[in-house]
């Protein structure tokens, strides 16, 4: 098993009382509370945890979000172009530039073969399809964003492993007349391509395109579910059976010396669910397209019809199909959850080397194995020295006990 | 071709390929009723009151109501097509197009290309093109503001009319949802208008009136004197104590209004 750092870089000090008042922390929250000297010193310390990881054997993960103070990764390919260059060995996961919700898929591919040249063959490239307040701060029309994170990924892939002279792309979200970009990726014929999804009907076309699935804080359940999902699409789509290491799941992490104080501290990264997922309702529950319509009057409702309301007409909720969380939901469930819940529900895995080595080997036991563990090893008011103390930790103890088990099969 | 719906939600119409869910309510002369952000609810007072003067046909675009939508069917140059032919596959010489809203935005459209069909224009706080400078929205942007806000902007007295989900029932929040997500899909960008539209408004010919809820925080009364003007010969009206839906808020004064404009032109 690898293990992939995970560091959003949040911005945590704004003062409680504004985060309380404002309706959403993210897409609306004035940039007046960003302190660009504060955010120096995040993106320097975030970095150096970075080439840490490089020094212990922990892969590193560059993700993107915006406009929030749960990340300052805007940018995903600024991040990747200075890692690529200050790391030697590890491998970097883009977990991912938010490609549907950028006009020009054929620019990303030119950003992500560069990366690859640069670090000579060490980028991962993972795909996300996007939250609801980034189609505000994109721009991006959320009832067909679906529709474009394919379609990018479509022509993303055809741009990277088409070596033979410009083509035409004339699809329905975009359109280029000339694509051939410069550099190709060092890797052919193109870096391994990643999905977060734990969504069955996504996490199927992940399965039949053989991408690695990473399931972000999602729990057991909706992980086994969603892989079973993945290789159920595979079986019927006639392909191979694929192992473990096409399976991925990220939480938080975080060691200690005692298996208190890995508690202790850990519990600090739960500020991400706790108070950076506050979203508005306009981003979330009445994003158009952010549930099926038959969903609507569970979701849209504050407080469920009265039971006179519900009787006259005999019907409720009670006959509407039971769904898969989508994302927004995901999220609504997770804020306010403590240390105990969290870890009991495998998203956050918190101790001493051997008690956090036990947890992720439950949780590997209870989806059936995975082979990538993603290391979400710094939020909220973590420190640097504390993320560093972790990560050394993890590398000395953890990792190579998770390196001894190989891929398994996972049918 | 019109056949009930086995469902009791009303009628269907079929233009070319595509059903459309359709009220049809009174006779008269014909009024096509293109609707707004929601689909006309068929209990709406407004309905019945126009009903004894003129003979509505109000479809559901398709996304909306319970209308179908078709994979590929996703743009406003697809909706004022599909409402180009049902003009022509109606059996009127001449209709009298009225449009709510957004379905204003689809009025004018259909008015400046096919006037010989179109016997008079009404827009209703319709949207449709961009007045202010641009950094000055003319259009509040209901999907990237509060909920709160969007209530408040869109009635003279939401305490009375705006919908609440709580109460309603499972069937018009599905509705509500599929409007508001075919909405997006269509009229997400530019949002509500085509810069294009104003230039080519001076092609309508026909009578037209132009009302506007006085109250209307969704799209100002300054805006619709605006858009008015840029129709050769319209008239614009304020409805008093209205707000972006002056047929719901105040469906008396509104068909009143709509009735003495029809008539305007009779004799």
């Amino acid at each position: 098993m690898d293990a992939w750092f995970h560091n959003e870089n949040p911005y945590p000090f704004v003062p409680q009382e504004v985060l309380d008042r404002a309706d959403s922390v993210r897409a609306s929250l004035p940039n007046h509370y960003c302190d660009p000297r504060i955010a120096a010193d995040l993106f320097e310390e975030t970095l150096d945890e970075f080439l840490l990881c490089d020094e212990h054997g922990i892969n590193v993960v560059a993700i993107e979000h915006h406009a929030g103070i749960n990340s300052l990764f805007g940018a995903n390919p600024l991040i990747l172009g200075i890692l690529a260059r200050q790391t030697r060995t590890a491998r970097i996961l883009s977990l991912g530039t938010l490609i549907s919700l950028r006009p020009d898929p054929v620019r990303i591919a030119e950003e992500y073969a560069t990366a690859d040249v640069i670090s000579r063959g060490r980028l991962e490239i993972g795909f996300v399809k996007s939250g609801g307040s980034e189609m505000a701060s994109n721009n991006a029309n959320p009832v067909t964003n679906i529709e474009r994170f394919w379609e990018a990924i479509d022509l993303i892939t055809k741009a990277l492993t088409s070596h033979a002279g410009p083509f035409r792309w004339e699809g329905k979200h975009f359109t280029h007349r000339h694509v051939n970009i410069w550099p190709r990726p060092w890797q052919q014929p193109h870096p391994r391509m990643w999905a977060a999804t734990g969504d069955p009907t996504t996490a199927s076309e992940v399965g039949r395109r053989g991408m690695v699935n990473v399931l972000v804080l999602r729990g057991a359940e909706e992980t086994r579910r969603a892989w079973a999902a993945y290789r159920q699409a595979r079986v019927e789509a006639g392909l191979p059976h694929v192992s473990s290491d096409h399976f991925a799941y990220a939480a938080f992490v975080y060691v200690g010396d005692t298996h208190a104080e890995g508690v202790k501290v850990g519990n600090k990264l739960l500020w991400f669910l706790n108070t950076s997922l506050k979203s508005a309702p306009q981003y979330s529950r009445f994003l158009p397209g952010a549930v099926p319509p038959q969903l609507a009057p569970q979701v849209y409702r504050t407080a469920p019809r009265s039971a006179a309301a519900t009787n006259s007409n005999g019907a409720g909720t009670a006959g509407a199909a039971q769904p898969v969380a989508p994302a927004f939901q995901n999220a609504r469930s997770l804020i306010g959850i403590n240390t105990e819940q969290a870890m009991q529900r495998g998203l956050l895995f918190a101790g001493n080397p051997d008690t956090v080595y036990q947890q992720i080997m439950d949780f590997y036991a209870k989806v059936g194995g995975f082979n990538h563990l993603v290391m979400i090893g710094r939020s909220g008011f973590m420190t640097h020295a504390e993320t560093e103390k972790s990560i050394k930790l993890f590398g000395k103890e953890v990792l190579p006990r998770l390196q001894a088990i190989a891929p398994i099969a996972v049918n | 071709m019109m056949h009930a719906m086995g469902n009791g939600t009303g009628e269907l119409l079929t233009i070319g390929d595509m059903e459309l869910e359709v009220i049809r309510r009174g006779t008269g002369q014909p009024i096509l009723l293109l609707h707004g952000m929601q689909n006309v609810d068929p209990q709406a007072p407004f309905l019945d009151l126009l009903s004894q003067r003129a003979a509505i046909i109000a479809p559901s675009h398709p996304g909306f109501g319970h209308s179908p939508r078709q994979q590929g069917f996703d743009t406003v140059y697809d909706l004022v097509h599909l409402y180009l032919e049902m003009i022509e596959s109606l059996p009127y010489e001449r209709l009298t197009l009225m449009g709510l809203s957004f379905g204003g935005w689809l009025a004018a459209e259909i008015a400046v290309t096919c006037c010989h069909r179109i016997d008079r224009l009404i827009l209703v706080d319709a949207f449709g093109i961009k007045i202010s400078d641009r950094e000055t929205p003319d259009i509040l942007d209901v999907f990237n503001t509060s909920p709160q806000e969007v209530r408040r902007q869109s009635w003279h007295n939401p305490e009375q009319w705006a919908p609440d989900f709580n109460t309603m029932e499972d069937d018009a929040i599905i509705v509500h949802a599929r409007n508001w997500e075919a909405l997006c899909l269509y009229a997400w960008h530019p949002y509500m208008y085509n810069p294009q539209l104003p230039r080519w408004l001076r092609r309508i010919t026909r009578p037209t009136r132009v009302l506007w809820g006085a109250s209307d925080g969704i799209v100002t009364p300054a805006y619709g004197r605006a858009y008015s003007a840029l129709i050769p010969g319209a008239r614009f009206e304020i409805i008093p104590e209205a707000g972006h839906h002056p047929e719901i808020e105040q469906s008396a004064a509104f068909v009143e209004r709509v009735v003495a404009f029809l008539e305007e032109h009779c004799v």
